[in-house]
């Protein structure tokens, strides 16, 4: 009898301590050897990836993107710019398309009720819900998902990708979609205030396991090591 | 062993460490901080290697790898930069480019020979008779070439890339580049300084003459500003200081890449650094430019600076007696410090008749050094090493001889301008600094220091501070431009524009009260043929070389360069960039005056400084995709192989015909992964009309539970792409491409159809779907097995009826996996694909596996489906076509709908003239004759022409025979045409096949329909 279960096309090289089965997905909560817990964001000198290809994402289009409000949120106007909202990442990727990342982020809260449960109210012609709204398109299963932060985050991505996540002009959050290690990202920077610095990216899919040996080999002389979800909604809820 | 000073203030090495290395199998001890070539020195080694054409010995001369002479093996690595690389414990060091030894080499007889070799003697000689070619080249290249590397040999060490991110880029750590790198990052800038050396200091670094100006404390010595100016910039948060970092390109839009050679403490040998700015300082400073002598690279002759240097930096007094012939302030400067430092100095000759520095006159004449004004030096002697040297006057009417170990020879300063000409800047002489200057610069680029022609010292911070405050400036404007508003960080108000531009004028008008440009030394050569006068040390080129390619007409500097080889080895043109324009300048003008005598500098291309491949290379990290079923399939044995952006398993045993896998899906069942075919979503009110714009077929015909197989064509009518269509929803489709063009099908679409304004939106799922190719007999068994629980019986009925060729269904498998599941035939038996989200690609995999156990179901791989493919005569777009292959030419112009004109279809239109065209190619399948074996792909079908070529063809395991598909002209076509099929290297043995009817396998599609 073969059990039913979701794989993530990411995989590190470090022994989950803790574990949580959401939605067929093995979500790693924590990592051995990941470091001082509770995790405290703004005074850590290390570095962290963590594998978030499990949570849930869509992509929305819409000629009239004014009026579409995921899950009740309205998005950004303008171009590549980003708008955290709780859980909800939604990032405008260009004229007509955006981007939306359900995070977990809520520290105190079971990671279940992380995932985003939004009832709406529309009878017809939804344009907040993704599940009822044909605008949306789920691209969960599109890409890896993956999230670096950390005080050597940018010395991390400037040996990946010439992309100026420094930028003064850019406010944070925002959006870039350009390579990283020579692959086409959605590349989401939440944060450039010292230690508390990290970035949220996707990737096709198929790229997982080289994407990662690649982050992994760039992170080395910084100390970059796996983490769990857990510490992502650490650093995530920090910021 | 030469003597070291170890008290300097200036030095750069630490005489407590040493760092003990292997020269040519015997241990030899340096100091930290020592690069090779100076540790070699002090161990008395004066001779590094041997010159590239003649054999010559060649020894230290710049100190800064502006030539090949210092270029050595190291740890195995060919041609390094000895100069330029520091000293590291246990490094094994050998000469190149020698039979037998440097001191001794067997070759060094050629020098002799040089009578037999003038300007383009490789060019001009050894092609007639044309025999003699093949014979002489090797030869040639055998005696010539520095350096020689296994093709197997594996770079050692860790390279790295890094594209750090800035608004400036300052090109010199000098106090120019410092200056200008401080004034940009006080302005709230993210400034970039890249130097060379393994230190910031530039040319003030090793000098402990005063600042003569009054603003500065008497008695600060020019090193000691330079540590107050590095210590200022290496601590300022703005500016990160990239050292022993030279820069190798620069181009349009201020890109700059260069490579950083690592230090103990950094993880990387060598890191590859690119920096896209907003704004570029070059700041780099100047070179000698080499005196033209006779015997002018002798070993024991070297430029002044690198006397000095060798001096204040490293602590070494390069010879006993010296002479020095310079042409300038710096020489003297120099002649008067190494006395000081206790070198004999037996005279001074300066090219100069009069401007020298008073102050350096008294020192010299303190000191009893013999200045001969108006002289030259013009033959240095000794066979191996400097012995002495003849210095005559300018004219040659007086001359003296001296006994010496050691020239300081320089005909004066060239400025680094390689990066203004990379990045397109027009560059002129000018007569008055002897320089090739910068006419027009390229956009926001400034430059600053001793290469405008600046020597005082004040001036030449000025000058930096000035070109920083421009580069800010065009960084505010930038920033203010409205295209983006700061946030944190930069104030881009245009008061702080104004503010910054009254700065400016107010530095301007500073540097116009500072000392200005000096005059440079003008063009020297001593009275002399100059048959061993070298203008390039890398090639062996000689003034007696360009002479001769004047003789020949070549009159323009750049095409001398390329006849003579002058400037082209590793030193990238160092010694002779400037130097040559200016002799081809005097030569041509004193052969014929009207023919203009106006110097002309000759191109540089990147890298400007010798890299290596592996530095560009990085990291290495080959990105590849690989499908959700890369693990399981490598566990089961899977050959992968890498096709397009991923690794795909090919076979699935060494026997490369897959003659099991074939058999199996043929008889049994097997299982595919086609997870790589690409997946969209199409959806919106327009979308229908964006498919019958792409697809050749009416798709709006396409119905629910059906799948619609059709092509796209390009405008010329040629298929580019093929795949199935299904209807999700009203207005909502999804549908597959091949493979290799998943990755350009949005644009390719979007690009269709800019100027209709269709609403209709594209989404890539590619990679969201696993793709299981279940094909075979006993697949619909397998299915049936796969989908029998939680299902109703709707669902499970797969029937030929229930669920006929052609036909789609979506299901969920346990209530969990959902999948759309299409009934297909590309292998010519009975197919379903089951597109499965890939994150439960695995789980639907397994189930599929242990459904089909007792079927002894087994994997096929990407190879054994080309070959059932091929049976049944189904084409893959790029092997059975190219980019001239149209929809017609591959019989497949039943899919195409002639009667949606609206649609406007791509390749509609040229389809139409191609129609009834009898020149086009025809696919056609053969059989071979007598049985034989089958020709390789791409073998080409001839008769007394190339008439096709074979597309694919397989010895057939199904069929019990070779056959294969062709592309072939018409006339060939018919059925029973024979063709005549020659493969690389057959040697004119043709083999030979039979047009026959396709496809081969099943032609009535039975088993794939039934």
């Amino acid at each position: 009898m073969v059990e039913i279960k979701r794989y993530s096309p990411v995989s590190f090289k470090a022994s989950p301590k803790r574990t949580e089965i959401r939605d067929n997905f093995t979500v790693v909560l924590e990592y051995e050897g990941e470091g001082q817990q509770p995790f405290d964001p703004s005074n850590s000198k290390d570095n962290y990836i963590v594998d978030l290809s499990h949570i849930t994402r869509f992509d929305v289009q819409s000629s009239n993107l004014d009026d579409i409000t995921p899950f009740g949120i309205k998005i950004p106007q303008g171009l590549c710019e980003s708008y955290l909202q709780d859980s909800v990442l939604i990032n405008r990727m260009n004229r007509v398309q955006a981007s939306i990342f359900c995070l977990p982020v809520k520290k105190d809260e079971s990671s279940k009720e992380c995932q985003f449960d939004f009832q709406c109210s529309c009878d017809s012609d939804c344009k907040c819900d993704p599940k009822k709204s044909s605008a949306y398109t789920e691209t969960t299963e599109v890409g890896m998902c993956m999230a670096i932060f950390g005080k050597n985050t940018f010395s991390i991505t400037e040996k990946l990708t010439s992309l100026d996540f420094l930028d003064p002009v850019k406010k944070t959050p925002f959006l870039y979609q350009g390579p990283m290690s020579h692959i086409p990202c959605q590349i989401i920077t939440l944060s450039r205030d010292g230690a508390k610095s990290g970035i949220i990216f996707t990737a096709s899919r198929g790229y997982g396991k080289d994407m990662t040996h690649a982050i992994m080999d760039a992170g080395a002389e910084f100390g970059l090591k796996p983490a769990g979800e857990d510490r992502f909604k650490s650093w995530a809820g920090s910021l | 062993m030469v003597t070291r000073i170890t008290q300097l203030p200036t030095l750069r090495i630490d005489p407590a460490q040493k760092v003990v290395f292997d020269y040519k199998g015997k241990d030899y001890a340096g100091f930290k901080g020592d690069t090779i070539a100076t540790a070699l020195y002090h161990n008395g080694v004066k001779i590094f290697g041997r010159s590239l054409k003649y054999h010559r010995p060649r020894g230290l001369y710049s100190l800064d790898g502006e030539c090949s002479n210092t270029c050595m093996e190291v740890d195995g690595i060919p041609n390094v930069r000895t100069e330029n690389t520091l000293l590291k414990q246990g490094m094994k060091v050998k000469e190149q480019n020698v039979k037998g030894s440097a001191e001794n080499d067997m070759m060094g007889f050629i020098d002799k020979l040089d009578f037999m070799m003038p300007a383009g003697f490789y060019y001009r000689t050894m092609h007639k008779p044309a025999v003699l070619w093949p014979v002489a080249m090797k030869q040639i290249r055998k005696a010539a070439g520095i350096g020689t590397i296994s093709p197997d040999f594996e770079m050692p060490g860790r390279f790295e890339q890094i594209f750090p991110s800035a608004d400036v880029v300052v090109i010199g750590g000098g106090p120019a580049g410092m200056n200008a790198a401080l004034a940009a990052a006080d302005k709230g800038l993210r400034v970039v300084i890249m130097e060379s050396r393994p230190w910031l200091g530039g040319f003030f670094d090793y000098r402990t003459v005063d600042y003569r100006d009054s603003e500065y404390k008497k008695n600060k010595q020019l090193y000691i500003r330079a540590k107050e100016l590095a210590s200022k910039v290496e601590s300022h948060s703005g500016i990160r200081v990239f050292k022993h970092a030279s820069v190798v390109g620069t181009y349009t839009n201020n890109l700059v890449t260069g490579f950083q050679i690592g230090g103990e403490k950094d993880n990387f040998t060598e890191r590859y650094i690119e920096i896209r700015a907003k704004s570029v300082v070059v700041a780099a400073g100047c070179i000698e430019r080499p005196l033209l002598f006779e015997n002018n690279e002798r070993p024991g002759v070297m430029q002044v600076g690198c006397v000095h240097r060798l001096a204040r930096t490293y602590g070494i007094i390069a010879g006993e007696r010296a002479v020095f012939s310079v042409g300038h302030d710096l020489g003297l400067e120099a002649a008067i410090d190494l006395f000081d430092l206790g070198m004999k100095i037996l005279c001074v000759a300066d090219v100069r008749e009069d401007g020298q520095n008073p102050y350096l006159m008294i020192e010299l004449a303190k000191r009893n050094i013999l200045l001969l004004k108006g002289w030259v030096v013009s033959e240095a002697h000794g066979s191996k090493r400097v012995k002495g040297v003849t210095m005559t006057t300018l004219d040659g009417t007086i001359s003296r001889d001296f006994e010496c170990d050691l020239v300081a020879a320089s005909a004066g300063f060239t400025p680094i301008n390689g990066h203004l000409t990379l990045a397109h800047a027009k560059l002129r002489y000018d007569s008055h600094t002897n320089f090739f200057v910068a006419d027009t610069m390229p956009e926001r680029t400034y430059s600053a220091g001793r290469m405008l022609g600046l020597e005082d010292s004040l001036s030449i911070e000025v000058s930096g501070m000035l070109a920083g405050l421009k580069a800010a400036l065009e960084c505010k404007k930038f920033y203010d431009a409205g295209i983006c508003k700061t946030s944190d960080g930069v104030a881009n108000s245009q008061e702080s524009i104004n503010q910054l531009s009254s700065e400016i004028d107010t530095v301007t008008a500073k540097l116009k009260e500072l000392p200005g440009t000096a005059r440079g030394s003008k063009f020297v050569n001593a009275p002399v043929k100059g048959r061993k006068s070298f203008i390039c040390f890398d090639e062996d080129t000689t003034i007696k070389n360009i002479k001769q390619a004047v003789e020949m007409g070549f009159d323009v500097p750049e095409l001398i360069k390329r006849f003579t080889s002058a400037g082209t080895g590793p030193g990238q043109g160092g010694i002779p960039g400037h130097n040559l324009p200016l002799y081809v300048a005097k030569y041509t003008a004193a052969k014929n005056s009207s023919s203009g005598s106006h110097p002309k500098p000759t191109n540089v291309r990147p890298p400007l400084v010798p890299t290596f491949i592996s530095t560009y290379a990085g990291r290495k990290h080959i990105m590849m995709k690989r499908t959700p079923m890369d693990q399981m399939q490598r566990a089961d044995g899977g050959v992968f192989r890498k096709i397009g952006v991923w690794e795909r398993a090919r076979y699935f045993s060494n026997d490369f015909s897959c003659k099991k896998e074939i058999e199996n899906v043929r008889n049994n069942v097997g299982m595919l992964d086609g997870s790589t075919l690409g997946k969209f979503r199409i959806h919106g009110p327009d979308a229908l009309k964006a498919l019958q714009r792409v697809y050749v077929s009416d798709m709006s015909k396409v119905k629910a539970g059906r799948i619609k197989y059709s092509a796209m064509c390009n405008d010329d009518g040629c298929v580019i792409d093929d795949g199935v269509v299904i209807k999700l929803g009203e207005n909502d489709y999804y549908f597959t491409t091949s493979t290799a063009r998943a990755g350009s099908t949005i644009e390719w679409i979007r690009y269709h159809t800019r100027f209709d304004g269709w609403d209709f939106y594209l989404v890539n799922l590619t990679d969201s779907m696993g793709v299981i190719n279940l094909s075979g007999p006993n697949a619909r068994k397998v299915l049936q097995k796969v989908i029998s629980q939680d299902n109703d019986a709707s669902i499970q009925d797969v029937s030929n009826e229930a669920f006929p060729f052609s036909g789609y269904r979506e299901f969920m498998i346990k209530n969990t996996i959902p999948v759309k599941a299409m009934r297909l035939g590309f292998v010519g038996e009975l197919s379903y694909e089951l597109h499965v989200p890939s994150s439960y690609m695995v789980s639907l995999w397994n189930m599929v596996k242990e459904a089909g156990k007792e079927f002894n179901i087994q994997n096929f791989g990407v190879e054994a489906q080309n070959v059932l493919r091929m049976e049944k005569c189904h084409i893959i777009l790029g092997q059975e076509s190219e980019q001239r292959t149209n929809l017609l030419d591959l019989g497949l112009g039943f899919l195409w709908d002639r009667t949606k004109k609206d649609a406007k279809t791509i390749g509609a239109a040229a389809l139409r003239h191609a129609e009834n065209d009898p020149t086009r190619f025809r696919l056609v399948g053969f059989k071979m004759e007598d049985n034989g074996r089958a020709p390789n792909d791409g073998a080409l079908i001839v008769d007394d022409k190339v008439r096709g070529y074979v597309c694919t063809a397989r010895d057939s395991f199904t069929l019990n025979e070779a056959v294969g598909m062709a592309l072939v002209e018409s006339h060939l076509a018919e059925i029973g045409t024979r063709l005549a099929i020659f493969e690389d290297e057959c040697k004119g043995e043709l083999i030979y096949g039979k047009v026959v009817p396709m496809p081969f396998y099943d032609p009535d599609g039975r088993r794939m329909k039934s």
